[in-house]
């Protein structure tokens, strides 16, 4: 796309993982300008920045100054800035980061409407629990390169895990462990802070065959449940669990 | 377009408007030193006018020779002119560098080729015998003039009065200096106004104030360029030319930096005095041509270097401080080394620029000086814009 693409330009609305607003200008003001360079009658322009705080809670903060509001009203006013001129394409860049839980679910209501107005949203997260919630198709990139795409269900039939199984005990001796990942089908087994997480490659009679073998050695536990690999997993997975810069 | 560019021109001005850092540099900032200045150097005027400033005049045949010199000297000393500035003595190089190591006189001067002004401290006695010498080379040269423009009459009346050319200077010459001397030789109220030198300081701080508009001119490019601020990303994938948005932003930036020197004059004429002549319409010339000069300083270094807004900040201080000092903020005495010694400085120092339009306008009948001034300011912004442009097409981000 050329800078000068202004057709395409203006049906694009992009929210920056960095809070992008003007200091000087308040709530109500930051949006009319961003929305006014796309906007040009005034009342249709009104309309849409109502429209845009109404989306993203900011009613009560129409005239606050972006000091004056706190990091998860900030990432709100960053989003309405960016979509207040209805656009067709939508990228969000982690628009969640380092927010509260109540503006984290503000902002995600927010994708979803947006979504169901029948805008295209390209999201960009670190947070997989987020893709499952918004997201019909995924990209996970690594160190820039695409290494897996889908739907959440065709990702996750990319990972070797089917099934993974965490039991609450309080000690457990290492011999018990390598006992467990001596298991047809386990593909690992890890003990942490007194939960065992035992990862399956096919999720078949798993948790009766390992609450057997823990009655027979008289290992007696809190809690044991079973549950589907999370896109988490499919991502540490896919990527490795080596730390990123 | 039109809606747009009003838009973003109120937006513009409104971002300024409440950037405190930008209103102190801008508005208060000169207001603040204008008032220093008032303190220091009146002071330092009352008090000067009562003292006498001991000199010495190396009398070689240079000296002898020059009617001009010899008159000057004569009423500057002359006990009875109630403006008595200088108790000059008539000595030999030697005893007025003997006088000087003594600590007896102030300064010798001693005219060879151009005159020498040998001083050993930078006080204000210095600067006045330097300003002094300048202003006698200033009316040299307008005599100088006086007598051509004679020489040339004469020629026109009568061109066969060319074969007796030496004779003739010589008579007109002499004729202009007993006209002088009848006039008690004040060759300096020839012109409209005696200028004081805390007016240069004055000038200087207009010439600051004009500059500092380069910090306005820098945000304008700033806050719409993608790789210099936030907003800049934001504005950078909307459906609006950079050029049309930067130009809006500039020209709010033009009207704050308008409104700030407004306020700096009102302050110093209404509040400090300070009397800056007649030419009213002039003056406002010659700050509209000063601060487009700031302005576009600004957007060039903005455009140009690749560095954070703190930095811009400094580069652009840093360069309207030195190009003050240099056109003698802080003292005459240095805008006359630098005239004297590096002219090429001062005739691309807008500061400088700024204040010698100042100072013409002030100082001299003609105005051919004043205009030079302009134009230079002028032909400056027009570079400054030319780079600015160049740079800023050149950008291009690979991911914003």
């Amino acid at each position: 796309m050329k800078p000068n693409a202004y057709d395409i330009k203006r049906e694009i609305g992009v929210v920056f993982q960095d809070v992008a607003v003007f200091e000087e200008l308040n709530v109500y003001e930051n949006i009319d300008y961003f929305c006014g360079l796309y906007i040009k009658d005034k009342n249709t322009r009104k309309e849409y920045i109502e429209e845009a705080i109404h989306l993203v809670g900011l009613e009560e903060f129409k005239k606050f100054y972006p000091k004056q509001l706190s990091g998860g009203l900030l990432r709100r006013l960053n989003i309405a800035c960016g979509i207040s001129h209805k656009p067709k394409l939508i990228f969000l860049d982690e628009p969640t980061v380092a927010v509260d839980p109540q503006s984290r679910n503000n902002i995600l209501d927010g994708i979803k409407t947006l979504r169901q107005k029948g805008a295209t949203i390209v999201y960009t997260t670190h947070y997989m629990e987020e893709v499952e919630i918004l997201c019909d198709r995924v990209i996970i990139l690594d160190k820039g390169k695409v290494i897996a795409s889908g739907t959440n269900d065709e990702l996750k039939e990319l990972a070797r895990i089917e099934e993974k199984v965490s039991v609450e005990v309080i000690d457990l001796e290492e011999k018990i462990i390598a006992n467990i990942r001596e298991f047809s089908n386990v593909e690992e087994a890890e003990y942490h802070n007194h939960v065992l997480v035992i990862k399956y490659k096919k999720g078949k009679n798993n948790l009766t065959e390992l609450m057997d073998y823990l009655r027979k050695e008289n290992i007696g536990y809190s809690k044991i449940y079973s549950e589907r690999p999370t896109l988490n997993d499919v991502f540490l997975e896919l990527t490795g669990k080596g730390l990123r810069d | 377009m039109i809606s747009i560019f009003i838009h973003n021109f109120k937006y513009a001005l409104k971002t300024l408007f409440k950037n405190k850092m930008l209103i102190f540099w801008t508005f208060a900032f000169p207001i603040i030193l204008g008032t220093f200045f008032n303190m220091a150097f009146a002071n330092i005027e009352k008090s000067e006018k009562l003292k006498m400033i001991d000199i010495a005049i190396v009398e070689n045949e240079n000296f002898k020779n020059s009617t001009v010199w010899k008159q000057t000297f004569k009423v500057l000393s002359d006990e009875e002119n109630v403006n008595r500035l200088f108790n000059t003595k008539y000595v030999s190089k030697e005893e007025a560098e003997k006088l000087l190591k003594n600590d007896e006189i102030t300064g010798y001067v001693e005219l060879q080729k151009e005159p020498i002004v040998t001083v050993t401290n930078s006080g204000i006695n210095e600067t006045v015998l330097k300003y002094v010498i300048e202003e006698i080379i200033q009316s040299e040269e307008i005599i100088s003039n006086i007598i051509q423009i004679q020489i040339n009459e004469k020629l026109q009346e009568d061109p066969t009065q060319i074969v007796n050319i030496e004779q003739i200077g010589m008579q007109i010459y002499e004729n202009t200096i007993e006209k002088l001397q009848k006039q008690e030789a004040n060759i300096q109220d020839i012109s409209s106004n005696k200028l004081s030198y805390t007016m240069i300081e004055f000038y200087t701080l207009i010439a600051m104030t004009c500059l500092y508009g380069g910090i306005l001119g820098m945000v304008a490019v700033n806050q719409n360029l993608a790789n210099m601020s936030h907003t800049g990303k934001r504005i950078g994938v909307s459906p609006i030319s950079k050029g049309k948005l930067i130009l809006g932003s500039s020209i709010a930036s033009y009207l704050t930096q308008l409104i700030g020197v407004l306020l700096l004059f009102i302050y110093t004429i209404f509040v400090l005095k300070v009397d800056y002549g007649n030419n009213l319409m002039l003056i406002i010339l010659l700050t509209l041509a000063g601060c487009l000069a700031g302005l576009t300083m600004g957007v060039s270094i903005a455009a140009c270097i690749k560095a954070n807004d703190n930095l811009k900040t400094g580069i652009v201080i840093s360069v309207t401080m030195i190009g003050c000092f240099l056109s003698g903020m802080m003292g005459i005495t240095m805008k006359y080394m630098v005239d004297k010694n590096v002219p090429i400085i001062n005739k691309l120092n807008p500061a400088s620029m700024i204040t010698d339009g100042f100072y013409s306008l002030y100082y001299y009948d003609t105005l051919d000086r004043f205009y030079f001034n302009v134009a230079s300011l002028a032909i400056f912004a027009i570079i400054m814009l030319g780079i600015s442009i160049i740079s800023l097409r050149r950008q291009k981000y690979d991911s914003i």
